[in-house]
């Protein structure tokens, strides 16, 4: 292995050394840049038709070995439109001084991949870079959330259960899932999660969520192996790289970027009962019957029922679901100043932003400063970034579903306008459990909040060797020091049954990280011969993972009102304090190279070994590799005359980036002390997690087939990429015979096989860019089908507990898909008996339930999905609409299984979906679609409840408007813009389901102002 | 140009070196299997570790002395008021598939198999150690790691396992010597059997310089203060408790030569003053105070710092209204401690005089209730393995004709301060084991072993009669699923 590195070495320096010119008259000039009149660096000057050619210092200037002749000389320059010269042998002062000019949709086909840039024209990989306007059109809330709604392959989980708590981490995944379930529960850590980085450095999902959109320059998804593999053993789920703005040259100027925003709660998926209904459906459901035979029982739920029949003849129908829900007020603001000349570049900016949910006591602050240092002296540039944050975070402490639970035919207030404890209380004697009132425990002094404080500083160091060669460094630190604490009163509903010494809650959590990253690579390109194109990277990379966690809890409040720590009793009984701690390094040497042959044959390749601690002592070291290819058809000799394509590349690539999204100490097998006794032989020692040093690191071979197209004059654009991906091995946590002596264990067990592909069409019917005025419609779609292999019977016990559990319709069989839903397959309610007619596998009915009956009834995955958009551009005015829209997927639609049928007697306390009251089958209504109301009868999950989940959302819309450069300048401005945004206006679905249930989905509203003075 | 790449190479080849040492990390807050046995006190702690677990009440200090299996094996009298006796009516009536039961059989069963996974890791690191060891520490940690894997399979076999002199050839549980992440396959008993008698024939041999066979038990601490490890060998599996097992699994797996062969051996050494029989004085001297479990005859206990738990969370009278454990009157009176010749039964038993208090109308269980002298390691301790047995085993396995034993259980019977029996029946040593190991958890194997009915009362019909049924517990469907 350290041979090999050593001869890829050896390989780059004779590469290096191919160089060699003969010489016969010498051009002198200096390139700059139109824009601001400062000097480019590394364009690429050549004599057409020679193998003459140099490249820019760092102060712009070349020096050109020409022949004696007439000749054209062409500069060019990424993101440049090229500038081609005639030299007449008399004109060579005209070559002093080059103007060249940014071509702004150039600039958007640069492919940055955190370690190296390429042109997308001879970039082999798929990948979609999108820049700063484009993400601030679509939305404005964080970069994650306007990447969904530009790539569909980049995908938020929709989280039914937390629904847009402005607090939860979102699951992300580019191209599906790649692992195996049970993992999170078991680590914590998202195992489909991609690799997000920042300016070249590894970050946090966190992070990303954290940064001020309007810091951001641009933001590349990289999705096959061939763009993802110098990323190695990280890269299996798909890398998000994002970069930061950079100062700019010029007079010290200052920009200002706010953005307003409402939110309001969605609620239209909630269809709870009123309180008329609620009374009808206990009543049929025989809560106010008695069953023991006491005559004074049946008298007692004769009036109970009697009084809630004269509350609701009074008029109480109390909306609960209004009580917790606020209209959420999100501001952010960030001031940035920037400046300086040919060696000092500087920006000094400051952020600050609050979101506030939808629901009250929900709010996120963040406040950024962050400082950027460029500075350029003869053949070395330093640059340095530092941004220290600061983070409070507030969460409601009684969740939605709690409201929703309420029903209607209580009063929220008492006579005197006070909000009592109870909803209802027992009189005493009764069997029967009281009614906490939400109010009341939302009113105590509750509290669940977070403090964060870190500072990170990325520093780079680049030296310019040769015109063809770059040496970088960088070093980059990050220190996060988190606090949460939460706080239950001892007045909560929840500590009734306890002890006065025992009621209350307080627990602290304390979390520091340390994480340090660096990174020497060496950087190579040159044109050979006017034709071979050779760019190449090779370098050293160290990362180290430092993470503490602190806990404790503490109990014995006697008081709501007095919530200090230092008021408890006493610690729980049998508690321990918490600590916990992972200590992650990793190491690599990763090199890449790029061959094109006159910009049209292309070839890629990377090579990446892994070390890493997490890995076992047997498998510290992990290969990873990628070769692409790419055809520029359009540069064709024979599609010179043909000039309707101004790209069509065909591109394929094959690789196998790793995942290791896992804990650190995962290889060890760990030993604790018997902490419950000692004996006379002093302590002893037992072990505490089975380690497996054997385990094979999950890897992700991944092969990429895609078309990019360009043609009309630039009006149509399309893309096509179609992939398979084999997972194999997958590693699981495993339930095991007790007899191994572990309950479960993290096992390498079958594969994973995925297909999918992605399509993305733009057409610009009305395209007069120079104008100003441009219509866009866009229409995307991606599809995907997994399924596994080579799982024999590793997950049979998931699979069993799966099927006796009253939720779960995941099970994993051999050419099942992980997204399949299984159930037994229903006729209905059979009209004449009430019963549910099932279908056995044979085809044949039977009104027995057997649970091995079950067949795949449905898929959660969509035949496809996609958003479809338009935008129009007129002058400074711009419009821009997208749909979400998503067709052929199934769903298991858990209201209905849970509030309709399924109330057993704990539940039929809670109100329910209107459902549970109407359509249910009786005497009187036999074609029903439910079974008839019943306390007692479980529910078996069949295909009754498996409906078509197709939909149709607004996810975007958008008016802005750039003032024009003469209004801006009377108003003494320099630019000025203003847009509003409108998310999740709509929402379109075939089936009714329940989201958010602990906190609601938003809808927001946000104006945006952007003023650079 | 060159030079400089040359530098990059040559630094980069370095640091790839000392990558693997940089990779290596430790984690501080849990401890590293490496770590741990990378010295010799490591070893000991790993190995006690094990001893100490044993007193789960998942095990023996619980389940499988003085609970559950003791319920099985019908010593007790369990009312049928749920809210007093809660799942116990359930296992007296050999449900096993209750969901309560199902539970606790299968948290006995991981527990022991984790535990045996303790022993196979240690064993494995004493394979690879290059640790130094003083003395013959080496061998005894060996052998007690393999005494202890063979005696919890042994147990398991005993519970899950057929009834083995009926169906030897039926599969009963695996049998782990090394870890692996792939389950083992369920073995034969005959099998499980023969690796049982393996580990403790290697134990046996690896223990065979155990100073418990020159200097006794030395049940008190080294004067000079220095390790323990050596001493206190009666709450160890030392050379002659490994002999005591051999004995026993001998005659569960009907080698009636070995066990004889065995026995007799643990006899001898008591006859030498190893384990000898208890002093007439700490028993009938201080009625107070006696020595309730025969401390000098234990040939292995598990110390358990809280043993007064097992009195007072099971037997103590002053439980009442909540469950006590206790013997049903009527056989106490006419079978165990009465019934004259018929039975052996007296009430000058020694073990019936110290261990039996009348509090009203009923006899209560003192065994595990604390000497006076509350720091005594006496206090602590949980009898595994006991002279009593060796006797009763040796008269059982002397002859094929159970008769030609009597002596055996006379010369036992002489040290209870009873007279002798005529002639020795099956019944006879029934009764013997249930006034020896009474509350040790051994009886329901005794029953399994002869196929005999589970005597919980004098009148017959009241016996729940052999059968597979409640013999045989069905395997844990963690077992079976997976």
């Amino acid at each position: 292995m350290r041979n090999f590195i050593l001869n890829m070495f050896f390989l780059l320096m004779s590469v290096l050394s191919l160089a060699a010119q003969d010489k016969v008259a010498v051009l002198k000039g200096k390139v700059i840049d139109s824009a601001d009149g400062y000097p480019l660096i590394g364009v690429t000057v050549v004599v057409e038709g020679t193998k003459c050619g140099t490249v820019t210092d760092v102060d712009g200037a070349y020096e050109l070995r020409i022949p004696d002749q007439k000749c054209e000389v062409t500069f060019s320059y990424v993101g440049y439109d090229d500038e081609v010269k005639l030299y007449t042998l008399k004109n060579a002062s005209s070559f002093q001084k080059v103007v060249m000019y940014m071509n702004a949709e150039q600039l958007a086909d640069v492919v940055v991949t955190g370690v190296y840039e390429r042109k997308k024209e001879s970039f082999t990989g798929a990948s979609a870079t999108f820049k700063t306007d484009q993400l601030k059109a679509v939305g404005s809330s964080n970069v994650l959330q306007s990447l969904k709604t530009l790539d569909p392959s980049f995908k938020m989980m929709e989280n039914t259960q937390f629904g847009s708590n402005p607090n939860m981490m979102p699951d992300i995944e580019i191209r599906g899932k790649t692992s195996v379930v049970g993992l999170k529960e078991e680590y914590g850590t998202d195992p489909n999660q991609p690799l997000f980085i920042l300016d070249g450095f590894e970050t946090t999902l966190e992070t990303i969520m954290n940064l001020n959109m309007n810091r951001v320059a641009s933001v590349t998804i990289l999705k096959d192996a061939a763009s993802t593999a110098i990323y190695g053993s990280k890269a299996s789920n798909g890398v998000v790289v994002i970069e930061t703005k950079a100062p700019a040259r010029g007079r010290l100027q200052l920009s200002y970027k706010g953005d307003y925003g409402l939110s309001l709660a969605d609620l239209s998926d909630y269809n709870l009962m009123n309180s008329r209904e609620k009374l009808q459906f206990e009543t049929l459901a025989g809560v106010y019957k008695d069953n023991t035979g006491d005559p004074f029982a049946q008298i007692r739920l004769d009036n109970l029922r009697n009084e809630r029949l004269k509350e609701i003849e009074r008029g109480v129908d109390t909306y609960w679901l209004s009580e917790p829900i606020r209209l959420g007020f999100t501001h952010k603001h960030n001031i940035y100043a920037e400046g300086g000349e040919d060696k000092i570049r500087y920006g000094i900016g400051l952020s600050y932003g609050n979101v506030g949910g939808v629901m009250k006591d929900s709010d996120r602050q963040t406040l950024e400063g962050n400082v950027d240092l460029i500075y350029r002296t003869g053949k070395f540039q330093f640059s340095n970034k530092l941004s220290i944050n600061w983070l409070d975070v507030t969460n409601p402490t009684v969740s939605f579903a709690e409201y929703a639970f309420a029903n209607p035919y209580y009063r929220k207030y008492n006579a005197e306008g006070g909000v009592d404890k109870y909803l209802y209380y027992p009189e005493e004697g009764v069997d029967d459990y009281p009614v906490a009132n939400p109010l009341w425990n939302a009113r105590m002094n509750n509290w669940d909040k977070a403090t964060g404080f870190g500072f990170t500083n990325n520093f780079i160091f680049e030296w310019f060797v040769t015109e063809e060669l770059r040496l970088r460094a960088k070093f980059g630190l990050t220190k996060q020091d988190d606090d949460e604490q939460t706080r239950l009163s001892p007045l909560h509903s929840q500590f009734d049954d306890m002890g006065e010494t025992e009621k209350g809650l307080y627990a602290h959590t304390q979390i520091k990280e340390l994480v340090y990253e660096g990174d020497v690579a060496v950087t190579f390109g040159k044109l050979f011969a006017k034709k071979h194109m050779v760019n190449a990277v090779g370098g050293f990379n160290f990362s180290n993972n430092h993470r503490q966690v602190y806990g404790y809890s503490a109990t014995g409040f006697t008081d709501d009102q007095f919530d200090a720590p230092s008021f408890a009793n006493g610690y729980p009984v049998g508690d321990s304090p918490d600590y916990n701690e992972s200590l992650k390094r990793a190491a690599s040497f990763y090199i890449n190279g790029g061959y094109a042959y006159a910009e049209r044959y292309l070839l890629d390749f990377n090579y990446r070994l892994d070390g890493a601690s997490m890995f076992g002592t047997g498998n510290r070291f992990r290969n990873t590799w990628s070769v692409g290819t790419g055809w520029n058809i359009h540069k064709e000799p024979f599609m010179k005359d043909f000039d309707f394509f101004s790209l069509l590349k065909l591109r394929g690539s094959v690789g196998n980036p790793g995942n290791q999204n896992f804990a650190a100490y995962q290889a060890f097998s760990t030993y604790k002390f018997n902490g419950w006794m000692t004996n006379i032989f002093g302590t002893g020692v037992i072990l505490n997690a089975l380690g497996n040093t054997d385990l094979a690191w999950q890897e992700t071979t991944n092969y990429d087939l895609g078309i990019d197209m360009t043609f009309w004059g630039e009006r149509v654009n399309m893309t096509f990429d179609y992939y398979w991906k084999h997972t194999d091995p997958l590693l699981a946590v495993i339930t095991t015979p007790g007899s191994m002596g572990v309950t479960s264990v993290a096992m390498n067990a079958g594969s994973q096989k995925t297909q999918g592909w992605e399509a993305s069409f733009r057409i610009s019917p009305v395209y007069r860019p120079s104008e100003g005025i441009m219509w866009n419609i866009s229409l995307n779609a991606v599809s995907a089908r997994s399924e596994y292999a080579d799982i024999g019977n590793s997950f049979s016990a998931l699979n069993e507990s799966g099927k006796t559990s009253l939720v779960g319709t995941t099970r994993y069989y051999d050419g099942g898909s992980p997204t399949a839903i299984w159930a037994v397959r229903s006729a209905g309610i059979d009209p004449a008996t009430g019963k549910e007619l099932f279908i056995k596998k044979d085809g044949t009915y039977s009104f027995a339930y057997d649970v091995n009956d079950e067949v795949v009834v449905g898929d959660t995955q969509p035949k496809i999905e996609g958003l479809i958009g338009t935008s129009l551009y007129l002058k400074g005015f711009s419009v821009g609409c997208y749909l979400r829209y998503r067709w052929g997927g199934q769903v298991f639609n858990s209201s209905l299984f849970q509030k309709v049928e399924n109330i057993g007697t704990q539940e039929v306390y809670n109100n329910q979906d209107k459902r549970a009251l109407y359509d249910r089958w009786s005497e009187n209504n036999r074609e029903a679609y439910f079974k008839g109301i019943s306390l007692v009868q479980r529910t078996e999950k069949s295909s009754r409840f498996v409906m078509d989940d197709n939909s149709l959302v607004g996810e975007s819309f958008n008016i802005g408007y750039e003032f024009p450069d003469r209004i801006a300048r009377r108003m003494r401005l320099g630019a000025m813009n203003v847009q509003l945004t409108m998310t999740d206006v709509f929402r379109a679905t075939s089936v009714r389901v329940e989201r958010g249930i602990d906190y609601p989905f938003a809808r927001t509203v946000t104006t945006s102002l952007g003023i650079t003075f | 140009m060159r030079k400089i790449l040359t530098y990059i190479a040559l630094a980069s080849l370095l640091t790839l070196v000392s990558c693997d040492a940089w990779l290596d990390v430790k984690p501080y807050d849990k401890m590293s299997q490496d770590e741990l046995f990378s010295t010799e006190s490591g070893f000991i702690k790993s190995l006690n570790g094990i001893y100490i677990e044993l007193n789960s009440d998942m095990l023996y200090g619980g389940a499988l002395s003085v609970e559950m299996v003791e319920i099985m094996g019908g010593a007790y009298v369990i009312g049928t008021d749920n809210s007093v006796w809660g799942n116990y009516a359930d296992l007296a009536e050999y449900e096993y598939g209750t969901d309560y039961w199902r539970a606790r059989l299968n948290e006995t069963w991981n527990k022991a198999y984790s535990l045996i996974l303790n022993c196979n890791l240690l064993l494995e690191a004493l394979e690879n150690t290059g640790v130094k060891f003083s003395g013959d520490n080496y061998k005894v940690i060996k052998g007690e790691a393999l005494a202890l894997r063979a005696m919890l399979h042994f147990d398991m076999l005993r519970l899950f396992g057929p009834v083995y002199s009926r169906n030897p050839q039926q599969d009963a549980i695996p049998y782990y010597k090394k870890y692996s992440v792939v389950p083992n396959d369920i073995l034969p008993a005959s099998e499980v059997a023969a690796e049982i008698i393996h580990d403790l024939q290697e134990a046996r041999i690896l223990l065979a310089n155990d100073p418990v066979r020159t200097s006794g038990t030395m049940t008190s601490a080294p004067s000079d203060g220095s390790s323990t490890f050596m001493y206190y060998r009666n709450l160890r599996l030392n050379y002659y408790a490994v002999t005591a097992l051999l004995a026993r699994s001998g005659l569960y797996f009907g080698d009636r030569e070995a066990a004889y062969q065995y026995s007799t051996e643990v006899i001898d050494a008591s006859d030498k003053g190893i384990f000898p029989f208890v002093d007439k004085s700490l028993v009938t001297g201080s009625p107070d105070d006696p020595d309730r479990i025969f401390s000098s005859e234990v040939i292995f206990a598990l110390t358990h710092s809280q043993r007064n738990t097992l009195f007072k969370d099971y037997f103590d009278p002053s439980r009442i209204p909540n469950y006590v454990f206790r013997m049903d009157n009527d056989l106490m009176s006419s079978i165990v401690f009465g019934g004259g010749a018929m039975t052996g039964g007296n009430q000058d038993d020694y073990r019936y005089r110290v261990n039996w208090v009348a509090t009203g109308a009923n006899r209560y269980f003192y065994k595990y209730s604390d000497m006076v002298d509350s720091g005594n390691i006496r206090n602590t301790m949980i009898p595994m393995l006991r002279l009593g047995e060796m006797y009763l085993i040796a008269a059982e396995s002397r002859s094929e004709d159970i008769g030609a034993g009597v002596a055996y259980v006379n010369r036992l019977r002489a040290n209870r301060g009873v007279g002798n029996i005529q002639t020795l029946t099956r019944d006879i040593l029934q009764y013997e084991y249930i006034r020896e190991l009474y509350g040790e958890g051994q009886l329901f194997y005794m029953y399994k072993r002869m196929y005999t009915p589970v005597l919980f009362s004098p009148v017959a019909s009241r016996n729940p009669q052999p059968s597979d049924a409640i013999f045989v517990i069905p395997l844990p469907t963690s077992e079976t699923d997976n």
